[in-house]
């Protein structure tokens, strides 16, 4: 657990619902089947930016914008997300 | 030359101004039903490309992929593999927002695997327009070897071309050279097992039927086990492979398109950004949105009043006009007391339902409705619904018909479900009439805390058990329905832009129309079957009624009008209605209501508001008698025994039973349009009335 926690914070990897609103990042990977062929279906591709515009006001979505589109998902869609953080 | 009829499938991703040019092509002289099977909505249109050539265009839902997550995406998948399938299309027109070529191009290069036909229309958005974007449509042609035409769905700039292109290609049948995905060692294996078994010609189409087997809905169980064991034995891993293959395409688009477009336009902080800062806040937007749908609720009741009325005031005074004008016949009261009121009580509705529904499809060709889906998905969620569920729930407060129509928008069939079981359970206008006579009964008029009259309280108080039932009956049904339907929220939130007038008019045209005459037809056959009943007894009662009540009138001295009343009375005594309603008596006692009361429970079934008209018939009250009439006359009704017959507790008891009860013929045949099945209007029904009689049980019991 702990191990995996700070591998990810040497990797500078994160998922959607650990960004902060306003924070922008790169798509890395997916970490479902299901959620990486729905959203790469939509265009979300690793290496993509995504920026987190807002969580919905009783939790349990996000609103994240890429550069040409919007998109909102839930928490355990979210989380299937793995991100590079820009620095 | 014999006139040949081509089917066209209208393509492309959500959010690409498809609809628009569908409007564009057929303008009226389109049809909505359902998918056969299924209750996604299907659109359905016609024109003529020349005098003999006649086409059929099928508005396909909008569609990520060919890799289904939804019921609306399988449909199109199962389409397009199937050549028997009725919308198996000739030729495709391909819907692309030229912003968006880049991911709107994902499905298109699995058409172009697929060999269809294909035109290829670019939608040139304001937008695009605006800052000048640039593309090279002849490149683009060449790249995809496809016919490419810039429409504007706005304006209905290039159909005229994209008309021509079309035809040219239903006379070459051309299709594209290009290849955009080359299966690997192991999927072409099995593609070709496929292709001899259920012999499909297309090599992709095979890959595509792999990677679905339980989603085609063209293939026997048989087959289905046939073919998944085929997949176990080249260890197929289904899901790894879309996603390589969807890799493999962007890398085989992407270029193409960088060569044909100067820039993409990145939407940067745009009018979206700023809306959505105070649409979508955390506190502003719950807010913003129980005001819009105040609004709504607002509208629907005072804007519609005026057209209510007047249709009201047409059809009665048509009916008269009948009877005065015309001998008094069977027909022409069949006419007048049956019929006329029937298709009143149809139209009656409509301004309701046009106004729900323009507001609901300005809000969602605004972009807002998505927002609304994203803000409130959590809650609805914990109850089994959807986001989209609280729109049809706060519709229900107008009438439940449109409002389960408007769950249409709700793809995960489960939700959907839930979402047209409880509906009806919201407190709908129809009931109103019927709680403003008994109130009067249950609660004295006083002021609380000194400026709130109690009546309204109460009323207000119904509305909040229906809402808290609905949502309670709604976590009951998602505890107990079973769904393999994966339940997810990847939605696109679309730029906020200007309502396109044209769609919100078919939208709202499309609703009207089949309300008029789907819910239409049964309103109008019901209220029928209940005048009939309501008219006509058994052999010759109804004749020794009416002579028992004109001896007991002249005995009592009743002046002309009195007797008329009191014969019409005895008259609904004594028909198949009142008999029903002695059946049903002892089954009701136990609530508190006597026969007559059953009488009116009946008869409501044609729109529930008819119980106050019955009511004031079964006491010989006049038709235009207002409420404080209705009210006393009833205080002073007295029973067999001389106990009051409308004590609080029967007031009580009855205002409760109206509340859950399912008195609504026409809500149960719109229940069945949505599901395709009887089974769930049944299921509706029976729980509603179970909680309405034991609701009311309970408190006549206690109360009495």
């Amino acid at each position: 657990m702990l191990f995996g926690f700070i591998l990810n914070k040497l990797n500078n990897t994160q998922n959607i619902t650990q960004l902060i609103i306003g924070e922008t990042a790169t798509i890395l990977e997916f970490s479902n089947g299901f959620v990486a062929c729905k959203l790469m279906s939509m265009g979300l591709l690793s290496g993509t930016s995504i920026t987190l515009v807002r969580k919905s006001p009783f939790g349990g979505a996000y609103y994240i914008k890429t550069e040409n589109h919007y998109i909102g998902l839930r928490t355990n869609e979210a989380e299937h997300v793995l991100l590079m953080k820009n620095s | 030359m014999a006139n040949q009829t081509f089917k066209i499938a209208l393509l492309g991703n959500p959010n690409t101004g498809k609809s628009s040019v569908f409007n564009q092509l057929t303008g009226l002289r389109q049809k909505v039903g359902n998918f056969p099977g299924v209750t996604v909505e299907r659109k359905n249109g016609a024109f003529k490309l020349d005098n003999n050539t006649d086409i059929l265009v099928t508005d396909f839902p909008g569609t990520y992929s060919l890799f289904p997550t939804s019921l609306d995406e399988r449909i199109v998948l199962n389409a397009l593999t199937n050549k028997n399938d009725i919308d198996y299309p000739d030729a495709v027109i391909y819907v692309a927002d030229v912003n968006n070529l880049e991911r709107h191009s994902l499905l298109l290069s699995q058409l172009i695997d697929l060999k269809f036909p294909i035109v290829l229309a670019l939608n040139m958005n304001d937008i695009a327009e605006k800052s000048g974007l640039h593309i090279d449509i002849n490149k683009l042609a060449a790249l995809y070897d496809l016919p490419v035409i810039s429409v504007n769905g706005r304006t209905g700039d290039g159909l005229n071309a994209l008309k021509n292109e079309l035809q040219k290609l239903l006379q070459t049948k051309k299709s594209s050279f290009k290849n955009f995905y080359n299966l690997t060692e192991n999927e072409a294996l099995i593609a070709k097992h496929i292709q001899e078994k259920i012999h499909v010609k297309n090599e992709y189409a095979a890959l595509l039927i792999a990677h679905h087997v339980k989603k085609i809905s063209f293939l026997n169980a048989a087959q289905k086990q046939e073919l998944l064991n085929l997949n176990e034995n080249y260890k197929f891993n289904s899901i790894n492979n879309q996603l390589d293959e969807i890799m493999h395409r962007y890398n085989q688009f992407v270029p193409i398109i960088n060569q044909t477009l100067d820039k993409q336009i990145a939407i940067g902080n745009t009018l979206t950004d700023k809306i959505d800062r105070i649409v979508t806040h955390r506190l502003l937007g719950p807010i913003i949105f129980f005001l819009l749908m105040l609004f709504i609720f607002q509208a629907i009741f005072t804007w519609s009043s005026f057209p209510m009325d007047f249709i009201d005031q047409q059809f009665s005074n048509l009916s008269f006009y009948i009877q005065q004008h015309f001998s008094s016949n069977l027909f022409t009261k069949l006419v007048s007391e049956g019929m006329v009121p029937g298709i009143s009580g149809v139209l009656v509705f409509v301004p309701q339902i046009f106004i729900l529904f323009l507001l609901i499809s300005i809000l969602e060709e605004v972009g807002y409705m998505s927002r609304a889906v994203f803000m409130f998905d959590k809650i609805m969620q914990r109850f089994g619904l959807n986001g989209r569920s609280i729109v049809s729930l706060i519709s229900g407060g107008a009438c439940a018909i449109p409002a389960i129509m408007s769950t249409r928008t709700i793809s995960n069939w489960k939700e959907r479900l839930i979402t047209i079981m409880v509906t009806p359970l919201i407190s709908c206008s129809a009931r109103i009439p019927v709680f403003a006579v008994l109130i009067g009964f249950v609660i004295p008029r006083f002021k609380v805390f000194g400026f709130i009259n109690s009546q309204a309280l109460v009323f207000m108080m119904l509305y909040l058990i229906g809402v808290m039932a609905a949502l309670f009956s709604a976590f009951v049904f998602k505890k107990i329905l079973k769904s393999n339907e994966h339940s997810f929220l990847m939605l696109e939130l679309p730029a906020y832009k200007m309502p396109h007038w044209k769609n919100v008019f078919f939208n709202v045209y499309d609703k009207v129309k089949s309300f008029v005459i789907g819910a239409g037809k049964i309103i109008l056959v019901v209220s029928i079957v209940l005048w009939f009943l309501a008219s006509f007894g058994p052999s010759n009662k109804i004749k020794e009624a009416i002579n028992t009540a004109t001896i007991e009138a002249s005995l009592m001295q009743y002046d002309a009008t009195q007797t008329e009343l009191h014969i019409a009375s005895k008259k609904l005594e004594y028909s198949y209605a009142g008999y029903a309603g002695r059946i049903i008596e002892p089954i009701i006692k136990p609530l508190g209501f006597d026969w007559k009361i059953g009488i009116a429970l009946i008869t409501s079934f044609a729109a529930r508001e008819v119980f106050v008209g019955t009511i004031s018939t079964l006491y010989s009250i006049g038709k235009d008698a207002s409420r404080q009439t209705i009210q006393q006359k009833l205080a002073s009704e007295k029973n067999a025994a001389g106990k009051p017959v409308f004590t609080v507790a029967v007031a009580l008891s009855l205002v409760l039973f109206y509340l859950f009860a399912m008195q609504c013929f026409s809500t149960l045949a719109t229940v069945y349009r949505e599901t395709k099945t009887w089974k769930w209007p049944a299921l509706q029904f029976a729980y509603m009335s179970t909680l309405a009689y034991i609701v009311s049980l309970v408190v006549y019991q206690i109360l009495k």
